[in-house]
């Protein structure tokens, strides 16, 4: 699976932004003698920025209802930003509702008012899914590069077939001779070929 | 009376047809249970809406555009059956960067609006000496205060040579202060608070940049559009006649009085009534400009303001391409300013409240 479940056995840093003191202790007493390390703040407005970059947590935890969450919802809009897991409570009675919900969104997840014991499970659960996610995302972001890839490789090809006079063999060897005498990659021979060719005619 | 329907909205200057509404008992009159959830952040409004927390909202309005696409959240069709307000928003600098861009330009006061060209001679210079990038705010990645800052910033080519980061309206006036950031795009009262707390100069408002363009609306999901059509149109011509009560300005005065109230903005009436009584301060003990305009609820016949067009929706679309936030082959959308109950909410508004003189 992907590479952040290697991690299993090592600590995990926690950023929780609670502006409720006493639920924020809970919550770390909850979490001793687990794997998760829990650096606990209140709502604290642009600073959050300064927060995540130097804790580099491994997940933040939120409450719904404080106004960091948009702060926290723009990082991702943030090209330098890696995405995080982000497990975010709330206390209304609805909570299930929301569970449902925002379980069918990305890196969100709610855990509702739960009670301390079962708080471990359901951030492991949360880690488990976004790792899921980023792996399905890295998948379909990688399949989707080889289709191009291999289209700009036949691309090439036809484009040698046509201007050199050679079968498909021989221009599929041509063209991987040519990365390996480069040292790159096929795709990329391919680009630069197709835009060679291009100019020439 | 049938069930409660819930309204969610973050606190600003004009959320005042909501809370006018509420006082002047308008949703009771049309046989409507409303109750009204102030929320903490856009963000947390939204995802409420989406999963039916909240029946109704009263949204930024590129955000039910933004929902239905899937952007920066779950993908929920959203509809617009009717527009709150219009303008409402300015840009406040630091005094610190007041400071910097008297320096820069040899100016011994600044022009209001402020020129971006103003700003560019400060970023200019600040990377010749080897400076940080000036940072910015605004209230949220899907808002007409993020394209109104970035239209700003365009006309002295300054995109992407100041940082832009987005934190919510009610922290924005302490990160001024605190140097966090240096300049904001927010909504009434935060930017008259930094002026009175004498933390910053408002150097320009949103009319300056975008005249009479759609700022909030009421949204709701497509699925309680279709089912509750009756409850929507009451709901709607308790707003509508909330906004067509806040016309006068001896009424105005009166919302400012209540929006100030603890469970709204807990924030002083000089800071909360100038915008709606046509004011923007905008230097600490410095005389007012006259911004007739600044907080705009209705016009001279319901349709003017209130009506939701696709032209509403075309124009925020342009804007969050523009910022590159809809790709350049985005599929047109549906309706999402959806105009179809707005003959009925007129003709309930009509019938319910123009004779009322409150």
């Amino acid at each position: 699976m992907s590479t952040a479940s290697s991690n299993h056995n090592d600590t995990l840093s926690i950023l929780l932004i609670d502006d409720n003191e006493s639920r924020a202790s809970a919550l770390v007493d909850a979490l001793a003698h687990s794997r998760y390390r829990i650096k606990h703040i209140a709502s604290s407005g642009a600073s959050l920025l300064k927060q995540v970059d130097e804790l580099k947590p491994d997940m933040v935890v939120i409450d719904i209802e404080s106004p960091d969450r948009d702060i926290l919802d723009s990082l991702h809009t943030l090209s330098s930003f890696n995405p995080k897991p982000i497990v975010m409570f709330s206390e209304q009675e609805d909570s299930e509702t929301i569970t449902r919900t925002v379980h069918s969104g990305v890196s969100a997840y709610v855990c509702g008012n739960a009670d301390p014991t079962r708080v471990r499970a359901i951030l492991d659960a949360a880690l488990a899914r976004f790792e899921d996610y980023q792996s399905v995302k890295q998948e379909l972001a990688s399949t989707k590069h080889q289709l191009m890839a291999k289209e700009q490789i036949d691309k090439a090809k036809r484009l040698l077939m046509k201007s050199r006079n050679m079968n498909e063999d021989d221009a599929f060897h041509a063209l991987r001779k040519m990365a390996m005498d480069t040292g790159q990659k096929m795709e990329d021979v391919a680009l630069t070929l197709i835009s060679v060719l291009n100019t020439i005619k | 009376m049938s069930t409660e329907v819930k309204v969610g909205f973050v606190p600003l200057t004009d959320s005042a047809p909501l809370v006018v509404a509420e006082k002047l008992g308008y949703f009771e009159k049309l046989g409507l249970r409303v109750s009204l959830y102030p929320q903490n952040s856009w963000a947390t409004l939204r995802d409420k809406l989406q999963m039916g927390a909240l029946d109704a909202a009263q949204l930024l309005a590129p955000m039910p555009i933004a929902s239905s696409l899937g952007l920066g959240g779950a993908k929920v069709q959203m509809k617009v059956p009717l527009i709150l307000s219009q303008n409402g928003n300015a840009i406040t600098i630091s005094n610190a960067l007041f400071d910097e861009v008297l320096d820069s330009n040899g100016l011994l006061e600044l022009p209001f609006p402020l020129p971006a060209k103003c700003i560019a001679n400060v970023v200019a210079k600040r990377a010749r000496q080897g400076l940080p990038k000036l940072k910015f705010a605004t209230v949220f990645p899907y808002s007409c205060h993020h394209y109104q800052l970035n239209d700003w910033l365009n006309q002295a080519d300054l995109s992407g040579k100041v940082d832009v980061i987005t934190i919510p309206p009610s922290a924005m006036t302490d990160c001024l202060s605190s140097g966090l950031i240096d300049g904001f795009c927010v909504g009434g009262p935060w930017n008259a608070k930094s002026v009175r707390d004498n933390d910053g100069v408002t150097v320009l408002t949103s009319y300056h940049i975008w005249q009479d363009q759609t700022e909030k609306v009421l949204a709701v999901t497509k699925q309680f559009f279709e089912q509750e059509k009756a409850t929507l149109i009451k709901l709607s011509a308790g707003l509508l006649g909330a906004c067509s009560w806040l016309q006068s300005q001896a009424n105005r005065f009166e919302a400012a009085r209540w929006l100030a109230q603890s469970t709204y903005l807990n924030e002083p009436l000089d800071v909360i009534a100038p915008s709606l009584l046509g004011s923007c301060i905008t230097k600490y003990d410095s005389a007012p400009e006259q911004m007739p305009q600044y907080n705009r609820f209705f016009g001279s016949e319901p349709s003017s303001v209130n009506k939701p067009s696709l032209q509403n929706q075309e124009w925020l679309i342009r804007k969050m391409r523009e910022a590159k936030q809809i790709p350049e082959d985005e599929i047109a959308m549906s309706d999402v300013f959806d105009k179809r109950y707005f003959e009925e909410t007129v003709m309930l508004f009509q019938g319910s409240f123009t004779s009322l003189k409150n």
